[in-house]
């Protein structure tokens, strides 16, 4: 049978009260950026020793979730393997979607809601990741359109150039975001590897993101998938993961070894809260237990297990945001090195963050944003395949 | 599922509702210019601004010129003020000496269009 | 087809709308603030040198006047509190005898800031007299700067400040970042910050704001003939407040 596209009919029960119950996360998550907006950040968990909490980490990870599934389009349109054209467009899709969510996540955590849609883009400032940034998210949003089109009028030349265009913005995009850590200021943030680490996480987490994705959305909708197609992209995860490991074996290894950071270094690997979520959600639960399941011959052959990891490396590169924006400000700058500093009306020592309800139902609400605005899609444009089979008769 | 071509309608419709979505949009305009043509006596004349007590001899600049231009004005001194340091004779509490009161003076025009400014969030403006 | 037309054409309206938009505020906004037209005001350089040998560590009478001169926000939480100056002791290392020094904090004005640097408006930005300032008209409330600052000396309003000590000077909203600006609406009027005028009023005399470019100036007296040490100059920053004593 030729492969077609083809949107759903969404008239199904389940389907309806997905976008109910999408709907009320939303509407939960615009009732908290109210809540915000009114009182002043301070009811969220944020303080003046901790200016970026929950809403930033959700940021830099939908971004990297975004520029992952760029790879799986890239992977049909740069390098030309048509046995994934049939995840091309849903993959395009969700990458621009987890952009705007990304978007969102920042522009919901501003204390000016309403300046950010002028002064930033009127009054840019070169020189700051943070304004650099937007520009080159927002490029990403329009090349993913330009992309979508391609891909629905079935423009082979312009598919080629708009991937590789897309694939390179989104590398842009990625270092971008790491950068806005790396070339900052704190201890814990400075380092030139961030953003080639945020590549490879981003890589990780968008290939373990759309392997859920295309087996869940093409079971639920009863759509035969080739188990090969899946596991290819297991295997393609497990390469990921190994870079993953290099880079945070690399950083570590590095701020360990340097005197003047080692201090520093052992705070964050044994020193809070945010320990447990690095060993344990990223370290062992996102990257050796996800290799271990995917290099395994009898496990990396099975599509159950194979998705079961991608949870895990979803979960663990969640657990790596939070250690990369978390431990840097709790961390206190080291402002007279061999002193301490007491007595002082503000905390100068080691703080902890708590998240607090108001960050969670934001961060919520705009993954309910996103998931309404892809089940709308999938209804709207003709997103879906009818079968992904690697034989199938592909254009 | 394929969808039927519809009936001739398919091609003028979309244009006739760009051309009433483009009307809908020129409206809150098109009632700001009938607005200011309207002659005197009627609703949208009858603000009441208060009379200042004569301590200087003239304002800034002219009544006709405040009324539309006194944002353009206070922006481009906050410009100088903040940004370069340079402070003049024109001062948001130099408006205060005459025109003592907010509600009395700059809140009778804001209410009547219903804008409320930023700027008395942080500016203090009895 | 009908409705893909439309929204074809209602996207295409939009997108034109918001780009003109856009571009008729690009071509009338203002030159972004890292240069100042006034000659006046680039001939400065204003810096700070902080006595610590002649500060009383129970007084707090620079903390106080900063405070009503500039509307500072204090609501009783350490969280939240926001201190434009602020006093700590430092202690040196574990098992010292040496005695606790106590130090006076606050925005070092740098010369090269990094808040300034990473202020994706330039609502933070070092005027041409050497004072890093915050536009709080503009200010967008990322807090970037407050990460970027390695002296720990920016904070934000997380909560709106009921009192209003000081009526003829306005006060932050919430949303906004901020940090000491040198009392510049008192330095562009010829005088002295408020800090620098209660600590002459109590005694003490333990601060001193002046011209660096200008050598006949009195802090520029201090600075070369005194030792003095400012916070991490290590750093690249540098900042322009400078210790005696520390």
């Amino acid at each position: 049978m030729e492969m077609h596209f083809e949107s759903i009919d969404g008239k199904s029960r389940s389907y309806q009260l997905l976008l109910i119950v999408l709907a009320a996360f939303a509407i939960a998550g615009l009732v908290a950026t109210w809540w915000v907006i009114k009182e002043g950040i301070w009811v969220t968990g944020m303080t003046n020793r901790i200016p970026w909490g929950l809403q930033i980490v959700m940021a830099v990870y939908y971004i990297g979730l975004s520029a992952g599934s760029l790879v799986i389009s890239g992977l049909y349109g740069v390098f030309g393997k048509t046995e994934y054209k049939p995840f091309a467009r849903i993959a395009v899709y969700l990458a621009m979607l987890f952009l705007v969510a990304g978007l969102l996540s920042i522009l919901t955590d501003q204390g000016r809601m309403d300046r950010v849609f002028v002064e930033p883009f009127v009054y840019f400032n070169l020189q700051s990741m943070f304004s650099i940034n937007p520009i080159l998210y927002i490029g990403h949003i329009l090349i993913c359109v330009v992309y979508l089109w391609a891909l629905f009028y079935e423009k082979k030349r312009l598919t080629t150039v708009i991937a590789t265009l897309a694939f390179g913005w989104a590398f842009c995009v990625h270092s971008g975001t790491g950068a806005i850590f790396g070339f900052g200021a704190r201890m814990l943030y400075e380092s030139p590897l961030l953003p080639a680490s945020f590549v490879a996480a981003a890589m990780a987490s968008g290939t373990a993101l759309m392997i859920v994705i295309i087996v869940a959305l093409f079971k639920i909708t009863n759509r035969h998938v080739d188990d090969e197609l899946v596991l290819w992209l297991g295997r393609f995860l497990s390469v990921c993961l190994l870079v993953v490991v290099y880079f945070l074996f690399a950083e570590n290894a590095y701020r360990v070894y340097v005197v003047e950071l080692r201090k520093a270094a052992m705070y964050y690997l044994f020193g809070g809260f945010h320990s447990i979520l690095f060993w344990g959600g990223l370290v062992i639960g996102g990257c050796f237990i996800p290799m271990f399941i995917l290099f395994r011959k009898r496990t990396g052959s099975s599509v159950r297990w194979v998705v079961f990891a991608a949870v895990l490396v979803d979960l663990g590169v969640l657990c790596e945001r939070y250690v990369i924006v978390l431990p840097g400000l709790t961390h206190p700058p080291e402002m007279f090195p061999g002193m301490r500093v007491i007595g002082s009306p503000i905390a100068e020592g080691y703080v902890n963050y708590a998240v607090s309800v108001p960050e969670i139902l934001q961060a919520l609400g705009v993954l309910a944003v996103i998931g309404l605005m892809f089940a709308a899609g999938l209804k709207i444009f003709k997103l879906l395949p009818n079968e992904a089979r690697i034989s199938g008769q592909h254009a | 599922m394929a969808s039927e071509e519809t009936s001739s309608g398919g091609g003028r419709r979309p244009a006739r509702l760009t051309v009433l979505l483009i009307v809908l949009l020129l409206v809150p305009f098109a009632y700001s210019v009938v607005g200011r043509f309207v002659p005197k006596g009627t609703a949208s004349d009858e603000v009441f601004l208060e009379r200042p007590p004569a301590k200087y001899k003239r304002c800034v600049k002219g009544t006709d010129y405040m009324r539309y231009h006194h944002w353009e004005l206070l922006r481009e001194t906050r410009e100088q003020v903040v940004r370069y340091g340079i402070r003049g004779e024109i001062a948001l509490d130099r408006c205060r000496e005459c025109h003592q009161k907010r509600e009395r003076f700059c809140d009778q025009c804001h209410s009547a269009v219903s804008l409320t400014p930023d700027c008395f969030h942080c500016h203090y403006y009895p | 087809m009908e409705r893909r037309d439309l929204l074809k054409t209602a996207g295409g309206t939009f997108l034109a709308a918001t780009s003109g938009v856009y571009a008729f505020r690009m071509l009338t906004a203002s030159s972004a603030g890292w240069t100042s037209p006034d000659r006046q005001l680039a001939s400065r350089r204003w810096g700070m040198v902080i006595d610590l040998t002649k500060c009383r560590p129970e007084c707090t009478a620079c903390l106080d006047a900063c405070r009503t001169e500039n509307n500072v926000a204090f609501h009783g939480d350490e969280r939240y509190d926001i201190h434009w100056i602020r006093k700590a002791k430092l202690r040196s290392g574990e098992g010292s005898v040496a005695p606790e020094k106590t130090m006076l904090l606050l925005c070092n004005h740098c010369d090269k800031p990094p808040c300034a640097q990473v202020c994706p408006v330039q609502a933070t930005y070092r005027r041409q007299d050497g004072i890093v300032i915050v536009d709080h008209h503009r200010c967008i409330g990322c807090r970037y700067c407050m990460i970027a600052c390695p002296y720990n000396a920016r904070f934000f309003n997380f909560k709106d400040n009921e009192e209003w000590p000081n009526k003829a000077r306005p006060k932050r909203s919430h949303g906004v970042a901020e940090a000491c600006h040198l009392c510049a609406h008192r330095l562009d009027q010829g005088s002295m910050p408020a800090c620098v005028e209660a600590c002459d009023r109590g005694g003490s005399g333990a601060l001193l704001v002046g011209d660096l470019s200008d050598p006949g100036s009195e802090i520029s007296r201090v600075v070369e003939q005194t030792p003095v040490k400012r916070i991490r100059p290590d750093l690249g920053t540098d900042p322009k407040v400078y210790y005696v004593g520390l």
